[in-house]
């Protein structure tokens, strides 16, 4: 079941890929958890993008994120189609990025808004790895 | 311009007739209430019948077809909870256009059947809902399983409440008032079931600090609304009731993508303020308004952000029913998206339907008692887009 779930989520993620989520997935698979800076602005923006969001700029790079976060909200859904038990999912906000939706590695019980968080990696199967935060 | 007349089909859990027939039913029955005869129908803007589950390519083609309607003006629009607003948007461009008098808005939404279908193999099951999940929330929120929106508005509801001070009670009030409402609804998938505050923080918690009873509830179903021209409307038997002011405003973000708040949404104020403003009016001005909160924490904000309400102080309004008849106006008089029911796309043709019934003074025992002015609101995403429109009744 769950390498049919692995599988099919593979396959979406690819056919639902937009200009810059292959590339996001591909440097995440090697532990870069990365997302492009626009050349011209310096913004640099999450989800990443072959161009920037803010000023237009058709020149970008692919740069570190902080590694490091602040808890901005978080929840936790009981049966989630992807992990099928209960998972807590939180928005993580990057400073000078903004907030990115991940899961969190701890029990709900233990979290408090503004909370510091840290970069983690989950291999899900599929050849797929996904970003994850926890407590530091 | 303004709105003759609408119609709403009954609202059910699971499918209970085809798109087309659903569809067909509504328009033709909008068109009767609204005393045109169908071939005065020039445009027809229609929302896909749902936004998830099957192909929907061609929908109104076929629809059209389906109809036997000869028609100048052909549509169907789709921009998430904002489809049905968008269908009428359109009717309403095409009536100002000149080139049709009638127009006709509809939407439907059928409930996306989440069960194998007959014959379908587990890995096709699978696949069909994967996708289904990842073409919703994207590549970046999809992969964390996200079945439904619910854990996007539960961390808004939490960052709305660690904000303002809002308790899960003030949330619950909301749901209790809505379901109060709701009784005054023939059509209303919650009448006959009561509902208390103890009872909506008993219910299941579905993604903290979210009760059940504090989601609305997704169902079938259909609503249809006939926009005309300022000489037809005055031909019509019933009062019409004029279109004062739009608003409408996009965020660039798309659910948690790119947002800034939680707690309160800049579409909303934007839209707001640009409608109250087109319309020379202000909240205040307002006696009934129908907003689209699917969820209790929703429900509270968006009266904050079209200012019905302060910051904070929307719970308080609901439990003291100043946001029910008697009060300083009366939000979701149908019983809203939590005890109304919400088939998604039709949503806010249904908000719009309600609205007209309330100026026409025809909502029976659900009417609100004199009203004359009429907000709407429509969003899509998590509150990233919105759009406001503001209606009046002849003086």
């Amino acid at each position: 079941m769950k390498d049919l779930v692995d599988g099919a989520m593979a396959r979406a993620m690819e056919f639902q890929a937009d200009g810059g989520s292959g590339e996001f997935y591909r440097r995440l698979a090697e532990g870069r958890f990365q997302s492009t800076r626009c050349l011209c602005c310096g913004r640099t923006a999450f989800p990443p993008r072959p161009f920037c969001p803010g000023c237009g700029a058709g020149e970008v790079e692919w740069a570190d994120l902080p590694r490091r976060g602040r808890l901005h909200a978080f929840t936790q859904q009981g049966r989630a189609l992807r992990f099928l038990r209960p998972e807590v999912l939180g928005l993580v906000e990057l400073e000078g990025v903004g907030l990115v939706l991940s899961r969190i590695d701890a029990p709900f019980e233990a979290l408090s808004l503004g909370q510091e968080l840290e970069v983690a990696f989950l291999p899900v199967g599929g050849g797929v790895v996904l970003h994850q935060f926890r407590p530091v | 311009m303004a709105l003759a007349g609408g119609a709403m089909s009954a609202l059910t859990k699971l499918r209970a007739l085809d798109s087309f027939e659903l569809v067909r039913c509504v328009v033709e029955e909008a068109l009767r209430d609204a005393g045109i005869p169908r071939g005065e129908v020039r445009s027809l803007a229609v929302t896909p019948p749902g936004l998830a589950g099957h192909s929907t390519a061609m929908f109104v083609s076929r629809l059209a077809a389906y109809l036997g309607l000869p028609l100048r003006s052909l549509a169907c629009l789709e921009n998430g909870g904002t489809s049905g607003a968008l269908a009428l948007r359109w009717a309403m461009h095409e009536v100002r256009s000149g080139r049709c008098p009638v127009a006709v808005a509809a939407g439907a939404d059928q409930r996306l059947d989440t069960r194998a279908e007959p014959g379908e193999t587990v890995e096709a099951f699978i696949d069909r809902n994967v996708h289904t999940t990842v073409a919703v929330y994207g590549p970046y929120d999809g992969p964390y399983g996200l079945g439904a929106p619910i854990p996007y508005y539960a961390m808004s509801a939490q960052r709305y409440m660690a904000e303002t001070g809002a308790t899960p009670t003030d949330l619950a009030w909301a749901a209790v008032r809505l379901r109060e409402h709701a009784q005054g609804h023939e059509r209303a998938m919650f009448r006959g079931r009561t509902l208390t505050v103890e009872e909506v923080l008993a219910s299941e918690m579905v993604c903290p600090p979210l009760h059940l009873a504090d989601c609305s509830q997704f169902v079938s179903g259909a609503a249809a609304v006939v926009v005309v021209a300022p000489e037809v409307a005055r031909a019509l038997n019933r009062p019409p009731v004029w279109l004062r002011g739009l608003g409408e405003y996009h965020h660039p973000s798309s659910f948690s993508a790119g947002a800034v708040d939680l707690a309160s949404f800049p579409s909303v104020r934007e839209a707001a303020r640009e409608a109250y403003a087109d319309a020379g009016v202000g909240p205040r001005d307002l006696d009934v308004a129908e907003v689209y909160g699917v969820f209790s924490s929703t429900e509270l904000i968006l009266c904050e952000d079209l200012g019905l309400f302060p910051r904070g102080r929307s719970g308080a309004a609901f439990r003291e029913g100043r946001a029910s008849r008697g009060g300083e106006v009366v939000v979701d008089p149908s019983g809203g998206r939590l005890s109304l029911g919400h088939p998604a796309c039709a949503t806010p043709l249904l908000e719009t339907l309600e609205v007209l019934l309330q100026l026409q003074g025809r909502a029976g025992a659900r009417q609100v008692p004199g009203a004359r002015l009429g907000l709407v609101h429509a969003e899509h995403g998590m509150l990233n887009g919105s759009m406001v429109s503001i209606w009046e009744r002849d003086a």
